[in-house]
């Protein structure tokens, strides 16, 4: 069911009244659950994600898998619950586009964590998605990240993601061919020309629906790109500004989970 | 248990050392394939490659059946990926392991997703009847660059598969068998292909298309798929080491050249089977006498 | 005296080829079976081998799969190490084999070597039997004397065919080889070796360990000796590829 987005192009405002550059409201908090080693709760907009962590703690024996046992091995479990789409429906565990996703939060986390400092030992995460509107790997890392600050597992830098996109109309244009001439750049704070295609911060559910998106995981505010996953087809051109989008966003994302922990700390202190 | 031969330490130091010297175990420049090899089944849709000692091959069929009743305007189209014990001591029947769910998936998504096959043109009665497409990856040797071999592949077999042709009268279908009418192909939109970049050294040192060995010393892996009217249909990056965003940037630029180039070649070789096949010029006759 | 006869699993081994006038008894080798009551048949196919000095006679055959026997030459990789002893894979098919951690020369509790996981060995087959893992041993039982094995280090590991292994055992040991292209016999290394200085271990799991010093010259033997194996080049063949690498080398 083809959504409609050509209103933006006039009044540059997204269909939840957001500007092309503004986040959804992110809202999180840790240590929410005490049975954990760490643990936090994330909602970015209307998706909302519980991480719980557990380790690292020795292995299973049995579950050893390379040869080498120098390293953490990471564990990633990811539940989507049934009422978390639109649609209520029930995803088996061993599903594909599930595996991909723990594969991805786990491969990204084996580069930020200090994983040589725990040899022989397990660390096992378990995401549970309560509600989905988009970004939902992006959710996932962010959750996972704030959950393992809590646990105290060393990292080099927060590993915060998000997702951008782009208004272009038909993926399959070249840059700037549907572009309505005149309307580009009315009222808008970013001087656009007579380029209506714009790239977008943090796709909610609908828009990612319809338009190209990427989710791009950074490390800490570096420009460097740990994660990087695209499933729509769009073209090359598109991709620069979508990646410039998005890894400012990052950068974002990352003060607001900064000032989560800070926050959190200083209520600690205050307690004790 | 039996698992992937693990590279010994003194080999994982020679390669990281060589790639230093700027040399590959193979003696290839960083940016090339290892050597495309296609070859097709003498039935429509089989499609046989070889990409240095990794052989992939790809079974395209298709039969009648009725349609989701979600999506009644299309056929159905599936991959299934099925890897041999013979390719790897690290496979096993039975048991998916975790490059057998990032091919299918990374297959899905450059494939399916981005809608290379028209789905819509294998309805053949709204909600009722259509066609469902089935594509068998069989890998059956493993030397690395699964996912590049699995789309030349498949793109291939695609491309050269036949369905039969139908006739739609009311309700009455009619599916004529190869020998009655001449078989249709299927409506390609548009051929993605895979290229797999291979990080190494902090990102200092990209390879095009690792072998196995190069492939367990990595460090990090970008799988960009494109198609050749500069289309990004999918990015797959799902950690490793971190990476400048430009670098990001000059894999797909890079990768247009590689997918048009292997497009190239998949098309020459089937122009030369569609040649092969036409022995005398007897097709364009009879389907000369069927336009009439 | 060598023979080129090709036998196919089920042949007969023609009675004149049988060695005559030696009144040892008569050694079959691997790949024949004594049908009774006087024939000798093939069980793998490959080329016929006649020593008839030792009166023995083997088929000479290239096999894909190793199977460990006793005495062989193999280089292992170190998986894990336990308390006893280094678990080693000598293929990654077969069953791992154990090293014993003392089984180095003039090791004791105190100094034997400190192997890393993916570490590589070169190691005698100690004891192999069907219903057991195999033992390694890197120390000679007789003199405790490391004659050239223990651990590898530096260098590149090249896969090779195991006949090839073989070939290249024999022909340093001066045994007789099947005619085939020239006996079998690999000169590549001797003409390698007359101008640049490297060092080869060569294992009979179908693993040739090379260290030239650097990258190039190791890549250069190793290339050099994986193309005589599969290209199967005779001695001629063989001459001019040395001189065409040492030519490559020294530009």
């Amino acid at each position: 069911m083809p959504l409609d987005t050509s209103t933006y192009s006039l009044a540059l405002l997204r269909l939840d009244g957001r500007r092309w550059n503004e986040l959804r409201r992110i809202h999180a908090q840790i240590s929410t659950q005490a049975a954990a080693d760490g643990s936090s709760y994330l909602e970015m907009g209307n998706t909302k994600v519980i991480c719980t962590v557990a380790g690292p703690a020795e292995g299973r024996r049995g579950a050893v898998g390379g040869g080498s046992q120098s390293e953490m091995r990471i564990e990633v479990e990811i539940n989507i619950a049934g009422f978390a789409g639109v649609e209520r429906k029930k995803r088996s565990r061993a599903d594909r586009r599930n595996a991909e996703l723990s594969h991805t939060v786990q491969s990204a986390l084996e580069s930020t964590l200090l994983t040589h400092l725990y040899p022989h030992s397990t660390l096992t995460l378990t995401l549970h998605i309560l509600a989905q509107d988009g970004a939902l790997l992006a959710a996932c890392i962010n959750a996972a990240t704030l959950a393992l600050v809590d646990a105290g597992v060393p990292m080099y830098d927060y590993l915060v993601a998000c997702s951008a996109g782009s208004t272009s109309a038909s993926a399959a244009a070249p840059p700037s061919s549907s572009a309505i001439p005149g309307l580009g750049g009315i009222g808008g704070n970013r001087s656009v020309g007579a380029d209506a295609d714009d790239p977008l911060l943090d796709l909610n559910g609908l828009e990612e629906q319809e338009l190209p998106y990427l989710t791009v995981g950074t490390q800490g505010d570096s420009d460097k790109v740990v994660v990087c996953v695209m499933e729509t087809r769009c073209h090359a051109s598109r991709l620069e500004e979508m990646l410039a989008v998005g890894i400012d966003g990052c950068k974002r994302v990352r003060e607001i989970l900064d000032g989560v922990v800070r926050a959190h700390g200083k209520k600690m202190i205050e307690n004790e | 248990m039996p698992r992937e031969a693990e590279l010994s330490l003194n080999e994982r130091e020679f390669l990281l050392q060589a790639l230093r010297e700027n040399v590959r175990l193979d003696g290839r420049p960083f940016d090339t394939f290892r050597n495309v090899e296609l070859k097709f089944g003498e039935e429509y849709g089989v499609a046989d490659v070889q990409l240095g000692k990794t052989r992939i091959v790809v079974r395209v069929s298709c039969d009648v059946t009725a349609p989701y009743p979600d999506r009644k305007f299309d056929g159905i189209f599936n991959i299934t990926t099925e890897f041999s014990p013979m390719a790897s001591p690290a496979f096993e029947v039975g048991r998916p392991n975790e490059s057998e769910v990032i091919l299918s998936r990374i297959l899905e998504k450059a494939i399916r997703r981005s809608s290379a096959l028209d789905t819509e043109s294998l309805c053949i009665i709204a909600g009722q009847k259509c066609f469902a497409v089935r594509a068998d990856i069989h890998v059956l040797d493993h030397d690395g660059g699964l996912v590049d071999a699995a789309c030349i592949a498949l793109i291939a077999a695609l491309q050269h598969f036949r369905r039969p042709d139908v006739t739609v009268e009311g309700e009455n279908v009619t599916v004529y068998s190869l020998r009655e009418r001449e078989p249709v192909p299927l409506a390609m939109l548009h051929h993605p292909l895979c290229v797999t970049f291979s990080y190494f050294h902090s990102g200092e040192v990209v390879l095009v298309d690792a072998t196995l060995a190069e492939e367990q010393v990595r460090e990090s892996e970008v799988i960009v798929t494109m198609n050749r009217h500069g289309e990004i249909c999918q990015i797959a990056k799902y950690g490793g080491s971190p990476i400048d965003a430009v670098s990001l940037l000059t894999c797909t630029s890079s990768a247009l050249g590689k997918v048009q180039a292997l497009w190239k070649y998949i098309q020459e070789k089937l122009d030369e089977d569609a040649k092969k096949r036409d022995a005398g010029g007897l097709m364009a006759e009879l389907s000369a006498e069927n336009a009439r | 005296m060598t023979s080129t006869l090709l036998l196919l699993p089920g042949d007969e081994v023609p009675s004149s080829l049988l060695p005559k006038g030696n009144h040892k008894p008569l050694v079959l080798g691997p790949g024949l079976r004594h049908a009774p009551p006087s024939s000798v048949r093939a069980t793998v196919s490959g080329t016929l081998t006649v020593d008839a000095r030792k009166n023995a006679l083997w088929i000479e055959t290239n096999r894909g799969r190793y199977i460990p026997h006793v005495n062989d030459l193999v280089i292992a990789t170190v998986l894990r190490s336990s308390s006893d002893f280094y678990h080693c894979t000598i293929t990654p098919h077969a069953a791992q084999a154990n090293l014993p951690q003392l089984a180095f020369e003039s090791a004791t509790r105190k100094t034997r070597p400190q192997l890393a996981p993916g570490a590589l060995v070169y190691a005698r087959i100690s004891s192999a039997s069907r219903d057991m893992d195999p033992e390694l041993s890197c120390v000679s039982a007789s003199s405790g004397k490391a004659d050239g094995l223990g651990p590898l280090k530096g260098g590149m590991l090249f896969d090779v065919s195991l006949g090839f292994c073989r070939r290249l055992l024999l022909s340093e040991s001066k045994v007789p080889l099947p005619a085939e292209q020239g006996g079998g016999a690999v000169t590549i290394l001797e003409a390698l070796a007359e101008k640049i200085g490297f060092e080869v271990a060569v294992g009979r799991n179908g693993k040739l360990w090379v260290d030239g010093g650097d990258v190039k010259m190791t890549l250069a033997v190793g290339k050099a000796l994986q193309q005589t194996d599969q290209e199967r080049l005779t001695l001629d063949q063989q001459k001019k590829l040395a001189a065409k690498t040492l030519r490559e080398l020294g530009s």
